[in-house]
């Protein structure tokens, strides 16, 4: 693995030529995203340095390969089964929910979110934002198209959320795929529909430096597996910063296997990896 | 054999039987904690705790990003997740891609805990139908560790067994039996 000195290096490169910081990522996995990129890319330390420093394409390049982008179509269905029976029905009152995904990757969670937001008749008073430090995964979000071989399971994923009801097996809901994505079989796609793709707003955001850059406080924000890379002391810091923007009896969604170890626990109430804000 | 600090187990298809006949051999005041990595089946990913903690003596657990590691407790790579043993005895968890399509990866934890605890380390790999976890026993004895694979005779499904044999001098190959008498002598 590369030393902490190198890594250390690499860090204050980067950070030298752009806004990115990674000082206050997680020691250990920066340093083996670094030793991947390596790995990948044929090069040794000082290569590595010298061409983040000359070439912005590069380090773009290379600040996608050390951020981790998973993300699947309802991804953890008990999480979604969750948010269908138990949280979003408390907003079929209010006049409008505002989302934010931070941290959004290649789009899969918001048009999940989207589809179940659609489901339950909450689709058009819902505002919703999605972020990511990375230009490129916007692109692939906004265009909402994905690889159908490589996303063919998550269809199951789509039935157990959207078609069946885990508290009553007999209400099942037969909902055609085509109503929110088309699949295209021959070019190995699955094509999300227009009304899904248009309804985001997509911005550039960067967790490490950025606020919240949008004019208003939110009822959710999803946050999945995005501060499992940083170090406690950022984690505290973003965390913060989600319990200020988030209004009271609002929900924060961290990644299944994700928990707030610092202070700003105090703010919430949690059921796994589901955080609600306490309201006094 | 009061040098071994840590125990890691690594299985897929063929394990389940094994792991549950080990974790319920272990007595109640085992003092090491337990890391099992195991490959699962997709839609067994809920409900794989619950089925391991019925026959267990010992508390079982998913651990959280983060979370500290205590001796005498069962830790199981939660599903879709990589599951990293780091210094200061603590987990990290990572969303990074499959490695030889398995999320968790055996060798990645393996390679961790042998980084982490050296020559305190024993490293069991079960019955598989891949080759994941070769590499992660290989660097276990590099690191001074100790290594065991199950017996590929007794072995539902040996080909995992087997890469570590191919790629490596194993300290014992044993049976299930066996591997029950060696872990309860350690802690």
């Amino acid at each position: 693995m590369v030393s902490l000195e190198e890594s250390n290096k690499i860090v204050a490169a980067i950070k030298s030529v752009s806004t990115y910081d990674f000082s206050d990522y997680s020691e250990k996995s920066f340093r083996r995203r670094i030793d991947k990129i390596l790995e990948d890319f044929r090069m040794s330390v000082d290569e590595l340095i010298s061409r983040i420093l000359r070439d912005k394409d590069f380090l773009e390049q290379v600040v996608r390969e050390i951020t981790v982008n998973t993300t699947e179509l309802f991804r953890d269905p008990e999480l979604w089964i969750t948010l269908k029976y138990r949280i979003l029905p408390r907003f079929q009152q209010n006049k409008s929910i505002f989302i934010w995904h931070a941290g959004c990757s290649s789009g899969q969670e918001v048009y999940s979110m989207l589809i179940l937001l659609h489901e339950l008749d909450l689709f058009d008073k819902a505002k919703v934002f999605a972020t990511d430090l990375n230009t490129e995964m916007l692109e692939k979000a906004k265009q909402g198209e994905y690889r159908y071989r490589f996303n063919m399971n998550y269809l199951d994923n789509f039935d157990k959320v959207i078609k069946e009801n885990p508290y009553n097996y007999e209400d099942k809901k037969d909902v055609a795929y085509e109503k929110y994505f088309d699949i295209d079989k021959k070019h190995d796609l699955i094509i999300m529909k227009p009304f899904l793709r248009n309804k985001p707003v997509y911005r550039k955001h960067d967790l490490v430096n950025d606020k919240n850059i949008f004019y208003s406080k939110f009822d959710i924000i999803f946050c999945r597996n995005v501060i499992i890379y940083f170090n406690t002391k950022l984690q505290n810091k973003v965390l913060e910063m989600f319990s200020s923007n988030l209004y009271r009896d609002g929900y924060l969604i961290l990644g299944a296997h994700e928990s707030i170890l610092g202070p700003v626990a105090n703010n919430f109430e949690r059921t796994k990896g589901i955080y609600k804000k306490k309201s006094y | 054999m009061e040098q071994y600090k840590a125990v890691i187990i690594g299985g897929s298809a063929g394990s389940f039987q094994v792991v549950t006949r080990i974790i319920s051999s272990l007595p109640k005041n085992y003092s090491l904690p337990v890391f099992l990595c195991l490959h699962r089946l997709k839609h067994v990913r809920s409900g794989f705790v619950e089925a391991l903690s019925i026959k267990s003596t010992l508390p079982i657990c998913e651990p959280n990003d983060k979370d500290p590691i205590k001796p005498g407790i069962i830790y199981l790579a939660p599903a879709n997740y990589h599951m990293y043993i780091e210094l200061g005895n603590k987990f990290s968890l990572s969303t990074e891609e499959p490695v030889n399509h398995s999320r968790p990866s055996i060798d990645l934890s393996f390679i961790s805990a042998a980084y982490n605890y050296k020559r305190k380390l024993v490293g069991v790999i079960l019955s598989g139908a891949n080759k994941d976890g070769a590499i992660g026993l290989k660097k276990v004895k590099e690191n001074g560790g100790l290594t065991i694979v199950q017996d590929p005779n007794e072995s539902q499904v040996p080909t995992m067994p087997n890469a570590c044999l191919q790629v490596m001098k194993v300290d014992h190959i044993f049976s299930t039996n066996e591997i029950i008498r060696f872990l309860n002598k350690l802690g």
